[in-house]
């Protein structure tokens, strides 16, 4: 499950406002992904007796859209719980040659554990390794590195799941249609995690002999670009029967393409978890019936991990005596009957 | 062209060499007639393409009406940079001002003051950042190509600033209203008109005033212009002013667009302006151009991305495309050149 | 003729350009340790046969013999390969390299063929500039740093830096001071007792009877004297020479008496440092004064900054007797004053557009109302002054680019026709124009100061100044060394006055 990667790329300035995300748990309706931790912050944490007092070292990237803000709120928001816990977070940033300076600051400071998402995970490798070296335990937040070597521990999203489980909840929903049309408005196709979700997405649909995806075109994760190419997908298919975005920012401009043009017939299935889409979910006026989440409380998780890391502790709910290597986070599918469980994890 | 046939008259009443009247097609006019006649006619052929792969959804009032509203936005941030970039300059900070422009006019305390309180700040902010790339680079001695890279730059930190990231979304309904069908005049769309309406005050502008007839003199030759007696400085900054009005237009037109303000708006607008600038026979090196080549430059891009999307070709072949044309229209034009 | 062969012959070189032919049949004898002097005026053909000796240009026919054997010079590389090398009036140095890397440019000492050894090199140089007389010079220094002065040493170090059997000088002493100019030719004595022939080009017949053997003239892209004895030619001779020419000028009439009017332009003062020693003239409605003086003289300069183009470190430009705000060309057209540039294609066409265009844009305040142009008026009115100029083809919608260059400075002259303009600033009327044209330029200028017109004239062709203007002044390195009725010169007089430099009288 390691190869779920990375949003790495999304990063680069303007093209990103990527994939939204949302606060939910990263694991919390799926134990096999392995622990325990709860998802909103709000919910009891697995083992919040105070313990060992731990500096947690928290570096990541500029905070240039939703998403990555609400990583940082996560982050943040997960160590005020503990009393044990110092957070020391550098100011975020995009260059990668300035986040290595940063990580190095941290790890001069003799910080007990590392949690770093970095700007670009090959490039971040070398410091990762540094750290490591130094006795400095890292956790690795979404955007892999390289080598397994450069951390203790990983937490990600997971891209094909994304696709996968969009596809499933439209093939249910037209599995009795006989000759359904589905069609696609993917993310920038230059970024592996568009594939990925693309992917999944044809693996889904490939259970629905019935359905059929007639039409893809790639946004760029802006409204503009929502609006753009949903406007001509509109033009070019006068009749289907679902749709799935891939994120709900380049969303809201799909949807105003949408209203543009004045088409209600169909179903739409968002990306992410951002507060709109919820809204709209809630509100089941339009298109929008549901969106699959990318969920940014996977840095709350990250902060759990660090915590038992720099306490020595396993966690709770497995068997195992060590915190596991690797954990992929859940892409739920958030529709009108569990909207309101997530509606505090929206973004702006 | 008309032909005076009357005799010279002769000061000197000595023989001096004459030059032959040169042929009707070789004169300005001409010349600009065949170039524009080229780009109509890859149009043409663009349409021919579109109406044979796709003869239901292209050739249909709707994706008429959709092709002008997207050709648009860039359309009227195109018709500033051809004045820019007829003067010899350059302006790369179109997308970003665009960007800044739309998120300052969406921010919750601008849109307390309604449709004109967006409308004006979009205006407001791209003149400002106009004036500031215009008196750096004609009071300066700033390189446009530097300036404009910095107001870049900032401007899209700024817009990052002003949202956090976070997509403004436009509640404004008389705003909103104004992208929508029952908005369309005689089938027209809003911003159409607003396209048009930039187009011909442009053209004008370039054609029938002293204004345009300075901005050729100063791209053609700033030494001659300025011995001229032009004030060079002052027209190169009242073009990057021209630059930063059309950004604000076309940041509102995005705004009515999209529905929203978002800090990444506007992403390499500079480079698609560019391009069909350059397309429509603007020579980079200033001195030459025209708006309806530039537009026609934009209705070319447009066109193609409409005609690939409906045929579900994606963006790959899409770039590969848009590069390919890019160069046949510039080899084309050093052929037009050389032979006329 | 000597047994030992000479070190260069040349003969019968003709060198044609598109329009022009430069060089006619040139002969050029040169001995091993001899200063050959050339001489000749502006365009008589020194630029192309010291480019041909240079392998910069190949010759049409000829034939150039090196040491007794027949060589062809391909290229530069070819000509430094047999021990010639030049030294350009501009300085062909790389400003932003420094002194040793200049000096070896293109054979820079190398370890196993590509390390460059930058220490060898500063030595080698080091050693070339003492040499020189300049061993203050820091071979590490970057060109663009030093002065005038040192880059001229500079540019001789590395011809030095060949094994160089001959040295073309063209004009080295222009940018030098009185002392820099002893050492010069110290270290050009120094060269020839060592067996170096030195070609030197020179305006400057007192340089020339300082240190010349001999003196080929050259007029018209012909040797009109070849191998004169450098000290005991007389100067009328040499001058003769230069002036005796095929190309019959012809001049308006003059008016009879000089123009009684106040003066419309009166210069006081003006100065730019380093380029022209403070400067007064008067110019009369109805008047042609005429500059006269060499490349180098500082007549373009002048006229740039009467215009506004320039900015003047000292003195004033008074239109009426109103000052004009110094260093801005809008006052200066605003005033009344128009310039004819040298450089009429970088400076004063748009070559893009039409003759109407062309004319009409210092003047479209005229055609416009509200920043509207009005193209019928700007149109009829271009055509009215194009065909008072007698601009042809009688058709001002053809591209400016299409003219002749005759034709192209009338469109110039119309502009300020169009414009009202009272004072016409005139840098070389008459350059790229071809001969048959020129009578007709030189009359519309006599018709246009007839008709009331103020002109400023510059040239560097004698007869053109003599011929043209009523009032003349002659300058030399930038000061005004004679002024007098056209009438009362004639060229040899002003010749001599350019190059011997006799005092103002």
């Amino acid at each position: 499950m390691t190869k779920l990667t990375s949003r790495r790329g999304m990063l680069f300035g303007a093209a990103a406002l990527s994939a939204g995300a949302v606060l939910t748990g990263c694991t919390s309706n799926d134990p096999d992904d392995g622990d325990d931790k709860a998802a909103a912050d709000n919910q009891p944490a697995a083992d919040d007796k105070p313990g060992k007092q731990v500096t947690i070292g928290f570096a990541g990237p500029q905070a240039d859209h939703g998403w990555l803000n609400a990583i940082n709120d996560n982050a943040k928001k997960r160590a005020e719980k503990y009393s044990d816990v110092t957070l020391e977070v550098t100011e975020g940033s995009n260059d990668t040659a300035q986040q290595i300076g940063q990580i190095e600051t941290l790890i001069n400071k003799k910080v007990d554990v590392l949690v770093v998402l970095p700007a670009d995970g090959k490039a971040l490798t070398q410091v990762g390794l540094k750290a490591m070296r130094a006795g400095i335990p890292v956790v690795n937040l979404d955007r892999i590195f390289n080598s397994a070597q450069a951390y203790r521990c990983w937490v990600g999203g997971d891209n094909y799941r994304m696709g996968l489980n969009a596809g499933h909840y439209i093939g249910e929903r037209l599995k009795d249609k006989p000759g359904a049309r589905v069609i696609e408005l993917s993310g920038p196709d230059n970024l592996e995690l568009t594939q990925q979700r693309t992917q999944g997405f044809d693996d889904a649909l490939k259970n629905y002999s019935n359905i059929k995806k007639v039409a893809r075109q790639a946004a760029d994760f802006t409204v503009e670009s929502g609006q753009s190419k949903m406007a001509q997908l509109l033009q070019a298919q006068s009749q289907f029967d679902a749709l799935w975005n891939h994120d709900d920012d380049q969303g809201v401009g799909a949807l105003r393409a949408i209203e543009q043009a004045g088409r209600d017939d169909f179903v739409m299935v968002g990306g992410a978890g951002a507060l709109s889409a919820f809204q709209a979910i809630k509100a089941d006026s339009g298109v929008l019936k549901a969106t699959v989440l990318y969920p940014p409380t996977m840095a709350a998780s990250a902060i759990d991990l660090a915590r038992a890391l720099g306490q020595g502790k396993g966690v709770g709910g497995l068997a195992e005596y060590e915190i596991p290597s690797s954990v992929t986070c859940y892409s739920a599918v958030v529709d009108k009957e569990n909207v309101d469980q997530y509606m505090s994890t929206g973004f702006k | 062209m008309t032909q005076h046939v009357s005799p010279p008259r002769d000061g000197t009443g000595k023989a001096a060499p004459v030059d032959g009247p040169p042929p009707a097609w070789r004169t300005l006019t001409a010349r600009a007639d065949v170039r524009t006649l080229s780009l109509l006619g890859v149009l043409a052929v663009l349409i021919l393409i579109g109406g044979i792969t796709q003869p239901d959804a292209f050739l249909d009032t709707r994706n008429l009406q959709l092709v002008l509203t997207q050709a648009s936005v860039i359309g009227v941030v195109t018709v500033g940079v051809t004045f820019v970039i007829m003067s010899g300059g350059i302006d790369l900070s179109v997308g970003a001002i665009v960007a800044l422009s739309s998120v300052w006019a969406t921010t919750v305390a601008t849109q307390e003051y309604g449709f004109f309180g967006i409308l004006f700040t979009a205006v407001v902010v791209g003149v400002g950042c106009g004036l500031v790339n215009g008196v750096l680079i004609a009071y300066g001695a700033m390189v446009p190509f530097i300036a404009t890279l910095a107001m870049l730059a900032s401007a899209r930190g700024l817009a990052l600033q002003i949202t956090d990231g976070q997509t403004q979304v436009v509640t404004v309904s008389s705003v909103l209203d104004l992208g929508e069908r029952d908005s369309y005049v005689l089938g027209i769309p809003p911003l159409v008109l607003v396209f048009a309406a930039v187009t011909v005050i442009g053209w004008l502008v370039l054609n029938r005033t002293t204004f345009g007839r300075r901005t050729v003199a100063v791209g053609g030759n700033p030494e001659a212009a300025r011995l001229a007696g032009i004030d060079v400085r002052r027209q190169r900054l009242y073009l990057y002013l021209l630059s930063g009005l059309c950004c604000g237009i076309a940041a509102f037109l995005l705004i009515v667009l999209a529905g929203s303000g978002q800090n990444t708006n506007g992403n390499l607008y500079e480079l698609d302006a560019i391009a069909a600038a350059i397309i429509g026979g603007t020579l980079l090196s200033g001195g030459r151009g025209t708006i309806v080549g530039s537009v026609l430059g934009v209705l070319i891009f447009t066109t193609i991305t409409n005609i690939f999307a409906l045929n579900n070709l994606q963006s790959d072949v899409q770039q590969i495309a848009k590069g390919a044309i890019i160069v046949a229209a510039v080899l084309v034009q050093r052929r037009t050149a050389s032979t006329h | 003729m000597a047994p030992e062969p000479p070190l260069l012959s040349m003969s019968g070189i003709t060198k044609s350009f598109p329009g022009v032919r430069a060089l006619d049949g040139v002969d050029l004898d040169v001995q091993a340790g001899e200063v050959h002097c050339l001489l000749g005026q502006n365009g008589a053909g020194k630029s192309t046969l010291i480019k041909v000796l240079a392998g910069a240009h190949q010759p049409d026919t000829g034939t150039i013999r090196w040491r007794g054997e027949d060589v062809t010079l391909r290229s530069p590389i070819a000509a430094m390969r047999l021990g010639i090398a030049t030294i350009y009036q501009e300085l062909d140095l790389v400003e932003h390299l420094s002194v040793a890397e200049n000096v070896h440019l293109g054979h820079e000492p190398t370890t196993a063929g590509f390390v460059v050894r930058g220490r060898a090199a500063r030595a080698s140089t080091a050693q070339l500039l003492k040499r020189l007389g300049h061993p203050e010079v820091d071979p590490g220094r970057l060109v663009g740093d030093l002065s005038a002065a040192q880059q001229q040493i500079v540019s001789m170090a590395r011809a030095l830096s060949h094994d160089v059997r001959l040295i073309v000088m063209d004009e080295p002493s222009a940018a030098l001071d009185p002392d820099e100019v002893d050492n010069l030719f110290r270290i050009v004595a120094d060269l020839t007792a060592e067996g170096v022939a030195v070609v030197y080009i020179s305006h400057r017949l007192e340089e020339i009877r300082r240190i010349g053997d001999r003196v080929t003239v050259l007029k018209d892209g012909r040797a009109v004297a070849g191998g004169l004895p450098a000290e005991s030619t007389p100067t009328s001779e040499v001058v003769a020479l230069m002036t005796g020419r095929n190309v019959e000028y012809v001049f308006p009439d003059r008016p009879s008496g000089p123009p009684a009017a106040e003066p419309v332009l009166s210069v006081k003062g003006l100065a730019r440092q380093g380029e022209f020693e403070p400067l007064d003239l008067e110019v009369r409605p109805g008047e042609i004064v005429g500059l006269a003086g060499l490349v180098g003289s500082g007549r373009s300069e002048i006229l740039e900054t009467v215009y506004g183009a320039r900015k003047p470190s000292a003195g004033q430009v008074l239109v009426d007797g109103r000052p004009l705000r110094p260093g801005s060309v809008r006052a200066a057209v605003r005033a009344g004053l128009g310039l004819a540039p040298e450089e009429r294609k970088a400076q004063a066409l748009l070559m893009l557009e039409s003759v109407t265009r062309n004319v009409s844009v210092s003047a479209m305040s005229r055609f416009s109302r509200g920043g509207w142009m009005d193209r019928g008026a700007e149109l009829s009115a271009a055509r009215e002054a194009t065909r008072e100029l007698s601009l042809r083809p009688d058709n001002p919608s053809v591209p400016v680019r299409t003219l002749s260059g005759g034709n192209q400075q009338k469109a110039v002259l119309a502009r300020w026709l169009l414009r009202g303009c009272r004072v016409l600033l005139l840098d070389e009327p008459t350059r790229g124009v071809d001969v048959g044209a020129r009578a007709e330029l030189y009359a519309v200028i006599r018709r246009l100061a007839d008709e009331g017109l103020a002109v400023l004239l510059v040239s560097s062709e004698v007869p053109e100044v003599l011929g043209l203007a009523d009032r003349v002044l002659v300058l030399r390195e930038g000061s005004v060394v004679h002024e007098a009725p056209a009438r009362e010169l004639d060229e040899h007089r002003v010749l001599d006055l350019v190059m011997e430099g006799s005092p103002a009288s």
